[in-house]
């Protein structure tokens, strides 16, 4: 049976935009804790650049630490985007509907927050100028193109453009939706933004084809992006546990788990913040599920492969580096919360169409995977690092200082403040792809059963 | 809205009663006279690669690995390809496309090829080198395990691939195989009574059928990934001294779904030119078809890159020797081949639209690809299996390029003999669309007006 109700487009537009042109009573509460949070963290940056490095838990032989780990995370987080938008619209799938802007957004927020990271991990931010333009001509000192660190900032830059190009190209029809139905100086923002958008068919034609080939644009960028980020520490030979030709294949899949997960997360605050049961509906959480557990899967088979070739060579640092990311205290205690909460214990759950349909599981569900993914990244980090040099006997010395949890903080509240800043202007779900929806699903009866269907061009 | 539904549309689609005699009365199923001159035809190719794998034994004896790299990278091969070939029978599935149906069947009939891979996998027992070689251990997945776990397990693991792809085969057929039984006859009929004797579509055996087609399923593709590690891992991986590739499994794996929808691909072309199924097969299936070929065809080159930038930019002596021996030293000629044919090409054709959509393009692409893939096992199991010295700590030397001798053509010819004979012989019996699959399909897709256009309505059942 499907879920939902058939609802008209006047019902549509009045409850998919109550965020955009009314207020909800917690959301300014809601945005003045985040910005206050947002603030801190700023203040928090500036003492870190005033004082140096140093207020950080990082230290020889550990420099890569938590910001870097949060890096990769939120790169990870991005996946999110182009999976749910443009390999589900590449393949058809119609309860992707509702999440796809969500997607979207929390793409390029996430980006946004990553590309942060680096610029505060620098310590002296200024000098990341000198990356792009070589101070010392007259020494021929150049950036060094053969890194990877020198790929990154243009594989997500890239992505970062791609993304917003995709976000704004489906925002088009709901900006003109929103210019018809303000006035003042909203009215003329929208009506700038909307580009002259007047819905007719040909318009309609180059919004769809747009769509379909930034989508098909965005996959090998979206594929790369994660895999130059992996290639930050699979070409390192010199660290145990990172050189790895597994790794590009490995990060992305884990990407792809961290950012499906957080759109649960967010689909489920959707649904509860602006009561959009109507059309975000256990079914998309059951269907997301179901896609997680194939991923997941995967994932974890992935991992496997990473230890157990690690071990391979049975060379002595190798072995010690595993013994200690494993079994000793403290990694041996994160790596079974890393395993129980990226794996066991959500995919376990996520076998029960119960779990898959209850909106508050599959909510805790995801916040575990990403706790556990944000886990798994500090694993690959910062024990390999800690054992970088065999003469070190400072092993297992880092630990994030009051600074680097400031600044993850920052980076959450930052990702949130903006998303709830968007849907104050712009409509979280798309119009036009819940007019579709209803256009396109229906039912059908066989027998004395009732199916969910869809309706399909004929080829 | 959904109301705009106006009409069904004209349904030019089979009967039930049409599909039935159709799919179970289809030519294909014929021994007619051109069948039998096949069977004739591939039936003396076979003889002649067993006539070829005889005399390589008299010339060059068991113990000379190097003269056997190619028949390896033959095993290498069949496990790619007719072992890749019925996934796709199962990832679809998952993902409720309804455009697989006409196809499943077809990529299921591969399970049959993989009784002359499990043959074929004995020899192999006796040419692969134990772990433990004077008193020296080789770096392997086995670490500190007896000297022939690589033997044991990489056998049982074929054999047990082959069994479930087998059982996955026999249980998707038992309904047709019931259908032949009740409106057959000769000798089809007699081998459906044996095959599905008690099958006659109560609520319970359809239960059941479907939850034993899942658990195969799953069980097939766990089998599929663990012999492809295994067997990526054993018999090739451990040969290179000091080579360490954590993808290389995976990309074993990959290259095999390439070429197993490669395979499939080309074994729909001909069922609908030849087979008298073109009423059930067309553009849909093999649009789609392409669709999955350019993806993976796309993944060959990152699973590739991800290896060989790491190879590259570490800049070692090691890998530099690794770079060699795969890629630009003595099978530079084979490296240069995948590069085309398994990527190049299916990446700059199958990006068209026109290519795409087209039962020819997507053909010709599959018969590139499969070439590609020949290649790549050529390269990749060839070079490690002439290595001299496989229990040094590093590779140090690379070894000269030994091309396939006289044996080795024959048996070449004898492997693509012997698949095609046994995909043959197994259509005799099982019809190469799916009866069932066909009719499920029609009971939960319409056609209908919207408007005033065409579309399909496609039932999405839990």
């Amino acid at each position: 049976m499907r879920q939902g109700r058939q609802l008209d487009e006047i019902r549509i537009n009045k409850e998919l935009l109550n965020g955009a042109l009314e207020t909800p009573a917690w959301w300014k509460w809601a945005v003045l804790i985040l910005f206050t949070i947002v603030i801190s963290g700023f203040v928090v940056f500036g003492i870190q650049t005033n004082k140096g490095l140093g207020v950080t838990g990082l230290s020889r032989p550990v420099f890569w630490g938590a910001y870097i780990t949060t890096f990769v995370f939120w790169v990870g987080i991005s996946h999110a985007g182009i999976m749910i938008s443009a390999i589900l619209r590449l393949t058809q799938a119609e309860w992707r509907r509702p999440v796809t802007r969500a997607a979207e957004l929390l793409t390029v927020f996430s980006l946004l927050t990553a590309l942060s990271f680096p610029v505060i991990h620098a310590g002296r931010p200024w000098r990341i100028i000198y990356w792009i333009f070589p101070y010392d001509f007259a020494r021929g000192l150049w950036p060094n193109v053969r890194s990877p660190l020198v790929w990154d900032p243009a594989a997500i830059g890239t992505y970062l453009t791609g993304s917003t190009l995709f976000l704004y190209v489906a925002l088009l029809p709901d900006l003109g939706v929103l210019r018809d139905r303000t006035t003042g100086w909203k009215h003329a923002m929208y009506g700038a933004l909307s580009l002259g958008w007047r819905g007719n068919p040909r318009q309609w034609r180059l919004q769809t084809v747009a769509g379909v080939l930034l989508s098909a644009l965005m996959l090998p960028i979206f594929v790369s992006v994660h895999s130059i980020v992996s290639w930050d520490f699979a070409v390192t030979p010199g660290v145990e546990g990172w050189n790895s030709t597994i790794f590009a294949p490995y990060f992305v899949i884990g990407a792809v788990h961290s950012g499906v997960s957080a759109v649960v997360t967010m689909m489920a605050l959707m649904r509860w913040l602006w009561k959009w049961d109507n059309f975000i509906r256990p079914e998309h959480f059951d269907a997301l599920a179901r896609l997680l557990i194939v991923v997941a899967v995967a994932w974890f088979g992935f991992t496997i492969v990473e230890i157990l070739f690690s071990l391979y060579t049975l060379e002595g640092p190798e072995l010690a580096f595993r013994d200690m990311q494993i079994f000793q205290w403290p990694w041996a205690g994160l790596f079974v919360v890393f395993l129980l909460t990226g794996f066991f214990i959500p995919v376990t759950m996520w076998l029960f169409k119960g779990v898959r349909n209850s909106i508050a599981l599959m909510f805790w569900t995801s916040i575990l995977v990403n706790i556990g993914m944000w886990l798994e990244r500090f694993l690959i980090v910062v024990p390999a690092l800690a054992r970088k040099q065999p003469f070190v006997y400072t092993w297992g010395s880092y630990q994030p200082s009051i600074v680097e949890f400031a600044m993850m903080a920052w980076s959450f509240a930052f990702v949130s403040m903006n998303m709830l800043l968007f849907a104050r202007f712009f409509p979280l779900i798309p119009l036009f792809e819940s007019k579709e929806a209803m256009i396109f699903t229906t039912e059908m009866k066989i027998g004395r059963t009732t199916i969910p269907a869809v309706l399909r061009e004929q080829e | 809205m959904a109301s705009r539904i106006t009409a069904a549309a004209h349904d030019d689609r089979p009967t039930f009663q049409e599909a039935a005699v159709d799919i179970v009365n289809a030519p294909s199923t014929a021994l007619s006279s051109t069948t039998a001159r096949w069977f004739l035809i591939l039936g003396a190719m076979f003889v002649l690669g067993v006539v070829g794998f005889v005399l390589k034994i008299v010339d060059a004896g068991m113990d000379d690995r190097a003269s056997w790299g190619y028949y390896v990278a033959m095993v290498s091969f069949l496990l790619s390809t007719a072992a890749g070939a019925p996934m796709l029978s199962i990832a679809p599935v998952l993902a409720k496309a309804n455009w697989i149906r006409p196809v499943m069947r077809i990529s299921q009939l591969f399970s049959a090829i993989g009784v002359l891979t499990a043959i074929m996998s004995i020899p192999l027992i006796f040419l692969l080198p134990p772990l433990v070689e004077d008193e020296v251990r080789r770096r392997s997945i086995w670490f500190g395990s007896p000297a022939y776990f690589p033997h044991m397990w990489d056998t049982i693991a074929i054999f047990g691939l082959v069994f479930i792809g087998l059982a996955l085969l026999w249980s998707s057929s038992l309904p047709d195989l019931a259908a032949i039984r009740e409106n057959g006859g000769g000798r089809r009929q007699k081998w459906a009574r044996r095959l599905a004797p008690g099958f006659i579509g109560t609520w319970g055996q359809w239960k059941a059928l479907k939850m034993r087609m899942g658990v195969l399923s799953a069980f097939y593709f766990l089998f599929l990934v663990f012999t492809h590690v295994l067997f990526a891992s054993d018999y090739i991986h451990a040969l290179v001294p000091g080579y360490k590739d954590a993808i290389f499994p995976m990309y074993h794996a990959l290259t095999s779904l390439q070429a197993g929808v490669a395979s499939v691909i080309l074994a729909t072309y001909f069922f609908w030119k030849y087979g008298g199924f073109d009423r059930y097969i067309g553009i849909n299936q093999m649009w789609n078809l392409a669709k999955l070929q350019f993806a993976l065809s796309l993944l060959w080159f990152y699973f590739f890159f991800s290896a060989w930038i790491v190879f590259w930019y570490s800049r070692t002596p090691q890998n530099e020797k690794v770079i060699e021996l795969f890629d630009h030293g003595p099978y530079m000629w084979a490296f240069l081949g995948t590069l085309f044919f398994s990527f190049i090409i299916p990446m700059w054709t199958l990006m068209w639209n026109f290519i795409r959509v087209s039962m020819r393009g997507p053909t010709i692409l599959a018969v590139v690809i499969i070439f590609g893939t020949l290649l790549d096992r050529v390269r990749l199991t060839v070079g490690p299996w002439s290595i001299e010295d496989i229990n040094e700590k590093f590779l140090t030397e690379i070894p000269e390029t030994v091309w396939p001798d006289l044996w080795d053509i024959f048996m070449f010819i004898g492997m693509f003999g012997g698949a095609a004979f046994l995909f043959l012989l197994v259509t005799r019996l099982v019809p190469a669309v799916s009866l069932w699959e066909i009719q499920q399909s029609r009971l939960i897709s319409k056609p209908a007006m919207y408007m005033r256009g065409e579309v399909e309505i496609v039932g999405k059942p839990d």
